[in-house]
């Protein structure tokens, strides 16, 4: 609730969709900001543009602002749509984000191994849930590895920066199995940075507070519906990229763009810009918040370019690097950390 | 009629094709009609055109026959790029990393079959974790289309040996279609046989391919299988039986494969012997290696036409 009379002074509460899209064309400038920067192929050095700086202009929906203020701004929005979470997402998705997220995990297929062999010398086998907020993911891949692989030694921690999206994710866990609890764990951090994190609560078999996300500890790392909100992309994948042990997999599902199939998007589009934010407006009272989310998935990058990036912070990508859900509303990419040399 | 060329731009071994027929009894029964022809000595066949064997080769250069040779020289190329293109080598159908996992996992499909397990042993075995092959985004279907693939390519060298040398695979002017119909017998079993290995696991492994999401590229694997075995065998006939052939030569692989997965006879002799009677059965009612060419002649090239309207290169 914080954070939203800065928002309203931000974003014009009656806006159209014509509106909208003339901001479209006035912004693609800055659509630009990272994901057509040069490509780096040394891991060494971090390009300058992955480093995060509170100073640099990113975008915030179709606004352009500071990293340090899209931080802020998308924590007010998060902060005042924590509770109508899964109204916000079902609005946004048709109710298909159920779908999309059982699909994302059962793809990931966490805690599988080998039927023959013995136990993963490797094992347990960790999973960061990096924009975790509500548990929706962290719970799904638990309940896949501890049930429907009958493998106990996988553990899921469940990261975000905002403390009140987590405290709902912790909230909705309390209904998990003992066991399922036991292998979970909460961690308040910015994506951008895991060296700072700050653990929730006491139930912590996850990391200590003052070492941060060690290198190479993270067999899984997963991000749904989170990452369009970051302030610099680049520095979240090369954070990601550093956790991951050498063959660990990056996955994100996000929403993206459906414009291979030109009349649906014209629809979804219609829907998205002149829907959502007046039954955001409607049904939670929080028109501008809604407007952010839809303005967001906008913003984000193409398939084609997210998967770019993925590439550049130095993952390797099979295929052609993601998979189209629902004609491309949404969309899975995945980036292995490629074996050390 | 046009000869087929002997010449390959696609693979080196290919290039020169100097030596003799070597005897195909061994693979298959041909007919004592069917004489050895030698290449080194004759020139040209029955049509009268000339059989360029590469530059190499000594040629009395008339200018009808330069001429000629030009003009052949031309569909050659024309028809090698295409067979090149229509031919991605694995380095083109799999990135170095799904390589090394599926290579690994390749290993393990006589014991787990073409499962995610073989998938996740693989990785480990290549220095992965257990979640590592995820990203591959055909799943189990990668390691099928791994075999596929694979097994298509390595039967160049395979048949190059059974037939007596580099030399003797491609495509090779006066081959009869007796000799060129025993060599496709021969080259069909020879992949056939490469699927022994794997034989107990097929029959899942064509239940996923069944899957409607894997149908189109399994059926591409199929068209790439037919065009390399016909290549192989040495018919380059470039005439509308082109498509005719191919499709008979499908179904037929096809309806082999899927009648090995129930053979217990020994070496798969069963399966040879329906292999046979399935060729044999097209030679009779249409001889798709001949007649078929006559009839379907006329649909075909219209077909072709069309096809060629809209950018396909034929
Ligand atoms: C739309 S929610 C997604 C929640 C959950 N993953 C799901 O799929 O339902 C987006 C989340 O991203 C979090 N977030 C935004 N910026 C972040 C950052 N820089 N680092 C970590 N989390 C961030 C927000 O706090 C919010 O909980």
């Amino acid at each position: 609730m914080v954070a939203r009379p800065a928002l309203r002074r931000a974003i014009p509460s009656s806006r159209t969709l014509l509106h909208a899209e003339s901001r479209i064309l006035r912004s693609s400038f800055s659509t630009t900001l990272q994901s057509q920067q040069k490509p780096n192929n040394n891991n060494n050095s971090v390009p300058e543009y992955a480093i995060p700086d509170p100073a640099r202009p990113t975008h915030f929906g179709f606004e352009t602002v500071t990293e340090a203020e899209k931080r802020e701004r998308v924590a007010g929005v998060f902060t005042s749509v924590a509770e109508s979470y899964d109204r916000m997402n079902d609005l946004m998705s048709f109710g298909w984000h159920r779908v999309w997220k059982d699909h994302f995990v059962a793809s990931l297929n966490p805690g599988f191994s080998p039927l023959t062999s013995s136990s993963d010398p490797r094992a347990p086998q960790h999973i960061l849930d990096i924009a975790g907020g509500t548990g929706d993911i962290a719970f799904r891949m638990l309940h896949t590895a501890h049930i429907l692989n009958g493998n106990p030694d996988v553990r899921v921690t469940i990261s975000d920066i905002n403390p009140a999206m987590l405290s709902v994710g912790k909230q909705r866990s309390a209904s998990l199995p003992a066991s399922q609890q036991a292998a979970l764990s909460f961690l308040e951090a910015n994506a951008e940075d895991l060296t700072q994190t700050k653990p929730l609560g006491a139930n912590q078999v996850g990391y200590s507070p003052t070492t941060g996300v060690p290198d190479e500890s993270v067999d899984l790392y997963t991000v749904a519906f989170g990452i369009r909100n970051f302030s610099n992309i680049p520095a979240a994948l090369r954070e990601a990229y550093r956790v991951l042990k050498p063959g660990g997999v990056f996955a994100c599902l996000e929403f993206s763009k459906a414009d291979k199939h030109p009349l649906f998007n014209t629809i979804y589009k219609q829907w998205s810009f002149s829907a959502i934010p007046l039954i955001g407006q409607l049904v939670a009272g929080d028109r501008d918040s809604y407007q952010y989310l839809v303005e967001s998935i906008e913003r984000f990058p193409s398939q084609e370019d997210f998967r770019d990036m993925i590439v550049d912070a130095g993952f390797v990508v099979g295929g052609q690097g993601y998979e189209d859900l629902t004609g491309g509303v949404a969309a899975i990419h995945k980036g292995m950390k490629p074996r050390r040399k | 009629m046009m000869r087929p060329s002997s010449i390959s731009l696609r693979r080196p071994a290919r290039q020169i094709l100097f030596s003799s027929v070597s005897t195909i009894r061994a693979a298959a029964p041909v007919p004592t009609t069917a004489t050895h022809r030698s290449l080194s000595t004759s020139t040209s066949t029955g049509s009268g055109c000339p059989c360029a064997n590469g530059s190499r080769r000594p040629q009395v250069k008339q200018t009808q026959e330069l001429q000629q040779q030009q003009q052949q020289r031309q569909q050659r190329q024309h028809r090698n790029a295409y067979h090149s293109y229509d031919h991605p080598s694995s380095s083109a159908a799999f990135t170095p990393v799904e390589e090394s996992i599926l290579s690994a996992a390749y290993q393990h499909v006589p014991s787990h079959g073409f499962t995610p397990s073989a998938l996740a042993a693989g990785a480990r075995d290549a220095g992965y974790l257990d979640i590592s092959p995820t990203i591959l985004p055909e799943g189990a279907f990668a390691l099928i289309r791994y075999h596929l693939v694979k097994q298509r390519e390595e039967l160049a060298p395979r048949v190059s040996e059974l037939f007596g040398g580099e030399g003797h695979v491609g495509a090779r002017p006066g081959l009869s279609e007796w000799e060129i119909r025993g060599r496709v017998e021969a080259v069909t079993w020879e992949r056939l046989s490469a699927n022994a290995q794997v034989i107990g696991r097929w029959q899942e492994a064509l239940a996923i391919m069944a899957q409607p999401s894997y149908v189109p590229p399994s059926l591409k694997e199929l068209a790439l299988l037919s065009d390399e075995i016909l290549f192989l065998a040495g018919d380059s006939s470039v005439d509308p039986s082109w498509y005719t052939k191919r499709a008979s030569l499908s179904t037929i692989y096809a309806a082999a494969e899927l009648f090995m997965t129930n053979d217990h006879s020994p070496e798969f002799m069963d399966t040879r012997a329906f292999l046979n009677r399935r060729l044999r059965e097209v030679n009779e009612v249409g001889g798709v290696f001949r007649n078929l060419r006559e009839w379907v002649g006329f649909t075909a090239t219209a077909g072709v036409n069309v096809l060629r309207s809209k950018g396909v290169r034929i």
